[in-house]
């Protein structure tokens, strides 16, 4: 970079994107269960940040850590995930509501488990 | 493993209450990680968008979001969000309280007032709350009654006493939650 300003932090992360803020396709929540369906047997197009998700996902896990993980905003996280999505290497879960999934059963097994947390 | 057999889960459920009032201490209370912290990024509609970068938005600063966790089983957790405190951060609630299990307001009784914009905004969209006063040392003590009274609290909106600072405490916040959520909840009720 040289005597060039450093161009901040923000440019660098949409670099990962390749300049893209949105994300493609339905919108998925912050605690969306992300898993990995497969790996590409040839990688290409797909960055080190994707093929990360892709290791972190084979155990089920949600937008919010794989953020954190990463060490990416959330936006640019489920561009991303959108990306793998589209290439039908992660499903993504419960694109809505999480609480319109509460039943019975899972109330119970809610308290239980904060009972003998 | 095969996960595809098991339910996988996250339940979100808000911590909101005015700046300082113990957002972060109580979601550090339970988590089982030290509240994690992530970033969403603003976009300034009233700047220029920077050709030379490409980038679809002109972004001029980021929100921090802290979180914390809890596993209560392989493919069942419950995430605590705190709500960012300033007020032009609306929007962030707005996105986190969707498809939210319920919420906690965390009220201080030395500034009462600092909590009416949670509860406003949890009752208008219907969003099942609790009301937590955190009684820590040195503060006055309120009786429940006395804080519903006077932040207006329709009588089913459960008023907690608590520690925020104590794991049992946050524990028997979250499980008066739940089962108000579970009496509550508007698709269940609708």
């Amino acid at each position: 970079m040289g005597a060039e300003e450093d161009p901040g932090p923000l440019v660098r992360m949409y670099a990962v994107t390749g300049g893209r803020a949105r994300p493609i396709g339905e919108a998925f929540d912050v605690v969306a269960v992300v898993t990995t369906l497969g790996m590409p047997y040839e990688p290409v197009g797909l960055s080190p940040e994707h093929i990360t998700v892709l290791r972190m996902c084979v155990r089920p896990t949600t937008v919010a850590d794989i953020g954190v993980h990463l060490r990416l905003p959330l936006n640019i996280t489920r561009v991303l995930l959108s990306d793998l999505r589209r290439e039908g290497l992660v499903s993504i879960d419960r694109p809505v509501a999480s609480a319109a999934a509460m039943n019975e059963r899972i109330y119970q097994e809610v308290l239980n488990g904060l009972r003998t947390l | 493993m095969d996960y595809a057999r098991s339910e996988t889960l996250a339940i979100k459920i808000l911590v909101a209450g005015g700046f300082g009032v113990g957002k972060t201490t109580m979601v550090s209370a339970v988590s089982e990680i030290q509240p994690l912290h992530t970033e969403e990024l603003l976009s300034d509609r009233s700047a220029a968008v920077d050709d030379t970068t490409g980038v679809e938005m002109k972004l001029t600063t980021t929100v921090a979001l802290d979180f914390g966790r809890i596993t209560l089983r392989e493919g069942l957790w419950i995430y605590l969000f705190g709500t960012p405190g300033q007020d032009r951060f609306w929007f962030m609630w707005d996105e986190l309280s969707i498809g939210a299990l319920g919420a906690v307001v965390i009220a201080d009784t030395r500034r009462l007032n600092e909590a009416f914009p949670a509860v406003d905004y949890f009752e208008q969209r219907k969003i099942p709350f609790v009301v937590t006063v955190n009684c820590f040392d040195g503060a006055r003590r309120h009786s429940p009654e006395a804080v519903r009274k006077a932040l207006a609290l329709p009588e089913h909106v459960p008023v907690v006493l608590s520690d925020v600072r104590d794991r049992d405490s946050v524990k028997e916040i979250l499980l008066t939650l739940v089962r108000h959520a579970r009496e509550h909840a508007p698709s269940l009720t609708a």
